[in-house]
């Protein structure tokens, strides 16, 4: 008998880290071994009694680890619920579901990492395996609104000892901010690039990626080489229950992750 | 009846009206049969227990077959057990009740094909596919439309072409009917000694859907649809609409054969003893469908009834059909009667 | 964690009532079969309707408000059980729109007053009705006159599970047509509110033949104007349109 797709499974929590006030990187270990994953793919994360809401993964299990990372913005009914499970308690995932970064790409090009606030969970596990990509460069351009909300800080050092070029900027800055200040595309205004030898992956908030996106257009990027992750409402994951309709897709199954071009056009969105 | 002659003419019978009915009575035996009960376009599909009750000639009713009994507006699709080591999934039981769609209607059956593409799909919905698989479905070719019906601008009627999918087509000869056998446990259910067609009763079934076609009121055209509604999203006529109209009650997608869209929540008793994760009919005309934290991808009542045009009329991408049949349920359960084919029509001027 | 053995939680809570029937509070209180359950899950300090005895100025988890404010003395006491308690919820189309006691939000007061009294006035301390959202922060609005089984539990579960909780917020048409009513509205002609009112009793009055009079108050996406139109093509007067429409949600209507 065929798996029934709206069974979860559990996962325990084997640590909580705490980014900002309000987000915090859950480390999870399912129950059942670990379902493989992709960057840029998500999780329908929940608990009974309170729902389920998708999250990407922050950190794709891969060789030598052996647990999945969500984090987790403390705003909706499950997110705010489930910030205040502790080490130990157990969540429930469905997935992985969705269609992720086309890291394949990314061989031989420059790879541009466009994120904003919480937008850098899903560039995480691109970062974690850039070895592997085979880029021939990789830049991260990655803006938030005050230092104090600048995610996976303590992470930054080590993305550049792996050679990778970090660029930060923050709307507020203050409190001894030694990076840009400004809207992230200005960073992405004084990139230097080489446009057909570029393929970015943006992801946050709808109009920082379309305003990020519209920089690179300005340095003729062309538009399939942008890919973005647009966020919308989710109960099934599966292209199922349809409230993350845009357009033809399903943002669920045929994303989350696009090319520019295949959502361009459409209304009720920015791009 | 003997099973010897298998070619292709053994699966096309003409019958009397009471062979028909004593075949389908027959039926009841082994399933639930659930017919069109009452006249006109507000006739309903319920259990019937003889084919008497049965309306062959009904036009149209207000909630669609299909979705009704396969997609139930309300159901649990899982469980939680609440044990010491916290809660248990459990799986509802598959629904094991055989049943007889009988006379649905071309539009009503493409809808139903519409939603075997949404849960049939990657993700097989296990109740659907549960129901799906013990359904009989006998369609019924229309003798007469209504004045909402556009089935026939959408390639869904009046009369059903598509060849597979279903178990019986049938079309009432006057007097007669003409029985297609669609489906091999069709071709294993039906035991009838009939008249095999003739030329002259194609040619007659022909004249009947041509006779069919000029009673149609509705008139738009569908090719070109989708350059004026991308680049014309914002066009009056949609946020007139909107505005001056539509009421945001969701009655469209309710009534809506091809609307599949549900909300998925949680039922939580005080007593904290079980979890019921339920699914029930949603809709885009819903202020809170498209909403996030932080914002609402479809927050003005235009976009909204946008969403809901454009998924019907174009859109064809996402399945390889519109989503659209045709049934005009929509324009005659809407209390303002909002007819998405006038709002086309008004686009493409 | 919310489902783990050992020990539940229970919550203290508390019911309060200002200018109403006190319809909600005997809707909870006749719970229909969770009664028992509630009791058990929550410790009243307050719930007249159950108890004579009760501490209202008690510490609360949960307070659950019905009724307009329609008196000072009542704003007074709604300000210090919002002081009390960690989560307020408005319980009624009263506390919610205004319900009826807010009919009279229309007129003079003293002209109302004089009309519903006739004399002794002196004795009135009566002011202009409001919601409980124009004194205190409202969490959550249970809808209903008096509210439906979902929401009200709904309610209860979100304080017990320390969740936000998820109202009904779609139209009585959905409920409706789930149930397979043939429309009213459309069919008969018949002047009914369902198409703009928040939806939570199961579509009742149209299920019994009766137009839906919008005794649960308009939904937030209601587009109040068409139906108006449409009501005015059936041929309803503007006045008899009014009465429709401010019946429950005087106070939104009127401001």
């Amino acid at each position: 008998m065929r798996k029934n797709p709206y069974v979860p499974f559990k996962a325990a929590i084997r640590g909580i880290r705490r980014e900002t006030g309000d987000v915090s990187t859950f480390l999870l270990e399912p129950e059942s071994g670990l379902p493989p994953g992709a960057p840029g793919q998500f999780n329908m994360v929940g608990y009974p009694g309170v729902g389920e809401a998708p999250i990407s993964l922050s950190r794709v299990p891969m060789e030598g680890s052996d647990l999945l990372e969500h984090t987790i913005r403390a705003v909706g009914r499950v997110t705010y619920f489930l910030s205040a499970f502790r080490q130990g308690d157990e969540i429930f995932l469905r997935g992985p579901f969705g269609r992720g970064w086309p890291v394949n790409e990314a061989g031989g090009k420059h790879l541009v990492l466009i994120s904003g606030g919480l937008g850098l969970a899903p560039i995480r596990p691109v970062i974690q395996m850039s070895d592997k990509l085979q880029a021939r460069r990789i830049t991260l351009l990655h803006g938030a609104r005050d230092p104090g909300s600048v995610i996976f800080k303590t992470e930054f050092r080590h993305w550049r000892k792996k050679g990778i070029d970090v660029r930060l900027t923050v709307d507020e800055p203050g409190g001894g901010w030694r990076h840009h200040a400004g809207m992230v595309t200005e960073i992405v205004r004084e990139l230097q690039i080489r446009p057909a030898e570029t393929v970015a992956f943006i992801c946050g908030p709808e109009i920082m990626m379309r305003f990020a996106a519209d920089e690179l257009f300005l340095k003729d990027v062309p538009g399939s080489s942008v890919y973005v992750s647009p966020e919308r409402r989710m109960r099934c994951g599966m292209g199922l229950c349809g409230h993350c309709q845009h357009g033809v897709w399903f943002v669920c199954k045929d994303g989350p992750v696009f090319s520019y071009p295949e959502l361009k056009g459409y209304p009720d969105a920015l791009f | 009846m003997n099973g010897e002659n298998t070619s292709q003419k053994n699966y096309e019978i003409l019958i009397s009206r009471q062979q028909l009915a004593s075949w389908v009575e027959g039926l009841r035996e082994n399933f639930q049969l659930i017919g069109p009960v009452g006249v006109k376009d507000e006739a309903e599909f319920r259990e019937v227990f003889s084919f008497d009750e049965i309306n062959p000639g009904y036009r149209s009713t207000m909630l669609p077959p299909g979705k009704t009994f396969l997609l139930k507006p309300e159901e649990e699709i899982l469980s939680f057990d609440i044990t010491p080591e916290g809660p248990v999934a459990k799986e509802p039981p598959l629904p094991h009740q055989k049943r007889v769609l009988f006379g649905v209607h071309a539009c009503d059956t493409h809808a139903i094909l519409y939603l075997d593409k949404v849960f049939l799909g990657a993700f097989p919905d296990p109740l659907y596919r549960a129901r799906r698989e013990n359904t009989l479905i006998i369609s019924l070719n229309c003798r007469a439309v209504t004045e909402f019906c556009f089935c026939h601008l959408v390639g869904a009627g009046p009369f059903l072409k598509a060849q597979s999918g279903y178990d019986v087509l049938l079309t009432d000869m006057d007097g007669e009917f003409l029985v297609e056998l669609k489906s091999e446990r069709a071709r294993k259910l039906f035991r009838i000694e009939g008249r095999p067609p003739e030329e002259k009763d194609w040619k007659r079934k022909e004249e009947m859907e041509l006779e069919l076609l000029k009673s149609f009121s509705k008139d738009f055209r569908a090719d070109g649809l989708r350059e004026v509604f991308l680049s014309r999203p914002d066009h009056p006529a949609l946020r007139e609409t909107a505005e001056g109209r539509c009421l945001s009650c969701a009655n469209c997608v309710m009534v809506c054969p091809t609307c599949f869209c549900h909300d998925i929540y949680d039922e939580t008793r005080v007593s904290r003893t079980g979890i019921k994760r339920m699914r029930r009919w949603d809709a885009c005309q819903d202020y809170s469908f498209a909403r996030v934290h932080g914002g609402n991808f479809r927050q003005e009542r235009q976009a909204r009834l946008r969403q809901f045009v454009f998924h019907k009329l174009d859109y064809e991408g996402q399945f390889g059909v519109k989503g659209t049949v045709g049934c005009g349920r929509c324009i005659r359960w809407c209390p303002t009667g909002i007819d998405l084919t006038e709002i086309a029509k008004e686009m493409m001027k | 964690m919310p489902f783990s053995s050992g020990e539940k939680w229970r919550p203290r809570a508390g019911f309060f009532k200002f200018s109403c029937c006190t319809g909600c509070g005997f809707e909870l209180a006749y719970f229909q079969r969770s009664l028992e359950d509630t009791l058990k899950s929550f410790d009243f300090a307050f719930f007249r309707l159950a108890s004579s005895s009760g501490d209202f100025d008690s510490l609360l988890d949960l307070a659950l408000v019905e009724g307009t404010v329609t008196e000072p003395f009542q704003a007074v006491e709604l300000k210090k059980i919002r002081k009390n308690s960690a989560v307020l919820y408005a319980v009624g189309s009263c506390a919610i729109a205004g319900g009826i006691p807010a009919i009279k939000a229309g007129g003079l007061e003293l002209e109302i007053e004089k009309r519903a009294y006739q004399k002794k006035l002196y004795r009135l301390t009566s002011i202009r009705p409001s919601v409980l959202g124009d004194y205190v922060k409202v969490d959550g609005c249970v809808r209903g006159c008096p509210p439906g089984r979902h929401d009200l539990e709904e309610a209860l579960v979100s304080v017990l599970l320390d969740r936000k909780p998820e109202f009904i917020e779609y139209s009585v048409c959905v409920e409706c047509k789930m149930k397979g009513n043939i429309c009213l509205l459309v069919d008969e002609g018949l002047p009914c509110m369902g198409p703009v009112t928040n939806a939570g009793c199961g579509a009742l009055c149209p299920s019994c033949h009766r137009a839906c009079y919008s005794c649960f108050g308009l939904m937030g996406q209601a587009n109040i104007p068409a139906l108006k139109d449409k009501f005015r093509q059936l041929g309803l007067s503007g006045e008899e349109i009014e009465r429709r429409f401010t019946l429950f949600d005087g106070l939104k209507l009127k401001k």
